[in-house]
């Protein structure tokens, strides 16, 4: 835990796991033991690149489990009609390292869309919410042009208003200082430490030593995904 | 059916084909085969959006946008299209089913003969075309290109359904395009034509007048057909190009074959859909 007043309740957990490495159900498994509370920072530093998406998508409920069961807030993917796994997916910050963007919509529009289309919550205070998350990644305002016209270092600060926007329950990082780092980590440990505090989970994904073992984040623990396990290293 | 199973149903036909007279049948059967099953998914895949199109939950805010901007793309900005072509047709159409009609003194057949060519069958299946070929496709290609950037992917990963977010609102868009454009194309026609005929002194009645002949010549046959025709192309038109577009998994290049497939198959469905509801009706 981080700090204040986080409560205990578990966000994810993966209950004796084993997942495939392909898509499909194929490849070699991965066991994947972690149980993370509201609150915790899970640092996990991968392998190899694909296992990002891998353990992301399997916290999303998309990579089925080969064994075992994955919990979110408590329910077990395997076992939600796919509305509610919807629903659900909803509570679900993340930044993705793959296909973050929808050409065809602004960046503004890419922010506000999961917002959009899961609460009734109004348009401008949505979009008060962003421009404030925007002030705090470093951004002079939120980017309206589409993907393709805007900065790539301002994908990166977009992606993670995206994530933090309207208080997940779980935000899932990949790579979420690619590119940015390490002029990103300010407003993102704030982010994050906001985020923990309200009781949210944060699992954060590296490839990267460096960022994996910077005593600036506040991880409450640090994992280590290779290609057999997850493993939890204690320091 | 996705890419990887069109291809091992390819492989297989080709396999077969080595094997001489047997393997021709093989070959048609596996054809058959691939075809019925392509058939049968498309079908379930219309009832669903059926289904999902009527109940209330599935038209969110990002929904609706979703629609409203389809229909701005299909419907909207193809008008000015529809408008020349329209008129073009009427000029030539409608002129001369005046012209030679007065000639032979049987001008009384105008409005039979308009209702029945232009109303019941030209109008439908040309809108059909410059659908499928200004929209059809590029929903196509659109929807595929997000496939393989893994655009669908994170979509899925927010919790937004792409059948829901991507196919019902393009579907609904591209059948209501698709009626809209159909009775503007037969207004800019029948306009056009009746200018034509007046000009060049073919015609001795009132645009009032024409257009009259025109209406009272339709039954309830022929307000029905243009409807029925216009949705149920705009539909099929429409799920093909999503379900294509979104069956493309790997690359660039398979999206180009996807493109030349989904077309083929839209024009061959509008054909079909067109000839069926004229028997039938």
């Amino acid at each position: 835990m981080i700090k204040g007043i986080a409560d205990h309740r578990s966000i994810l957990r993966f209950e004796k796991v084993k997942v495939f490495t392909e898509q499909g159900g194929s490849g070699e498994t991965i066991d994947l033991k972690m149980n993370l509370f509201g609150g915790d920072l899970a640092l996990i530093n991968l392998e190899r690149p694909r296992f990002g998406s891998i353990l992301a998508d399997a916290c999303c409920g998309l990579h089925q489990a080969a064994e075992g069961s994955i919990f979110f807030l408590g329910k077990d993917w395997s076992a939600l009609p796919s509305d509610t796994a919807n629903a659900l997916r909803g509570r679900i910050g993340r930044v993705f390292t793959f296909g973050n963007w929808i050409n065809r919509l602004t960046l503004l529009e890419n922010i506000l869309l999961p917002q959009l289309h899961h609460t009734r919550r109004k348009f401008a205070a949505l979009r008060d919410e962003a421009v404030h998350l925007a002030d705090q990644f470093g951004l002079p305002g939120l980017p309206m042009g589409l993907p393709d016209d805007v900065m790539r270092t301002d994908h990166q600060r977009a992606a993670c208003i995206r994530a933090f926007l309207g208080q997940p329950a779980l935000i899932l990082l990949e790579e979420p200082t690619f590119g940015v780092y390490p002029e990103i980590l300010p407003p993102l440990i704030h982010a994050i430490r906001n985020a923990c505090d309200r009781g949210s989970g944060v699992i954060w994904l590296t490839l990267e030593d460096h960022v994996w073992n910077d005593p600036l984040l506040p991880a409450t623990h640090r994992y280590r995904l290779t290609a057999r396990k997850l493993m939890e290293v204690i320091r | 059916m996705s890419e990887s199973q069109e291809m091992a149903v390819i492989l297989d036909s080709q396999a077969a084909a080595k094997k001489g007279p047997g393997g021709f049948a093989a070959t048609t059967g596996q054809w058959t085969i691939h075809q019925v099953r392509g058939l049968i998914q498309l079908i379930s895949i219309a009832v669903a959006v059926i289904w999902q199109g009527l109940q209330p939950l599935t038209w969110r805010r990002t929904v609706r946008a979703e629609f409203f901007q389809q229909c701005y793309l299909v419907g909207l900005r193809a008008l000015p299209f529809i408008l020349i072509t329209g008129s073009l047709v009427g000029l030539g159409m409608v002129y001369q089913a005046i012209y030679w009609l007065g000639v032979f003194g049987q001008t009384k057949f105008t409005g039979p003969i308009l209702v029945l060519v232009l109303v019941r069958e030209v109008a439908p299946l040309f809108v059909a075309l410059t659908v499928i070929g200004r929209s059809g496709s590029v929903i196509l290609v659109e929807l595929g290109n997000m496939q393989i950037d893994g655009q669908v992917r994170m979509l899925d990963a927010q919790g937004i359904d792409p059948f829901l977010f991507l196919i019902v609102p393009r579907v609904a868009a591209v059948s209501v395009s698709m009626f809209s454009l159909t009775v503007a194309f037969i207004m800019f026609a029948l306009v056009s034509g009746f200018l034509a005929g007046n000009a060049l002194g073919s015609l001795d009645v009132t645009l009032q007048e024409f257009v009259f002949r025109i209406l009272s010549e339709m039954g309830l046959v022929e307000f029905a057909t243009i409807p029925l025709k216009t949705f149920f192309i705009g539909f099929v038109v429409a799920l093909i190009a999503c379900t294509t577009g979104l069956s493309v998994t790997r690359s660039r290049s398979d999206l180009q074959a996807a493109l030349s497939r989904g077309v083929t198959k839209s024009v061959l469905a509008a054909l079909l859909i067109s000839g069926l509801l004229t028997l039938l009706l």
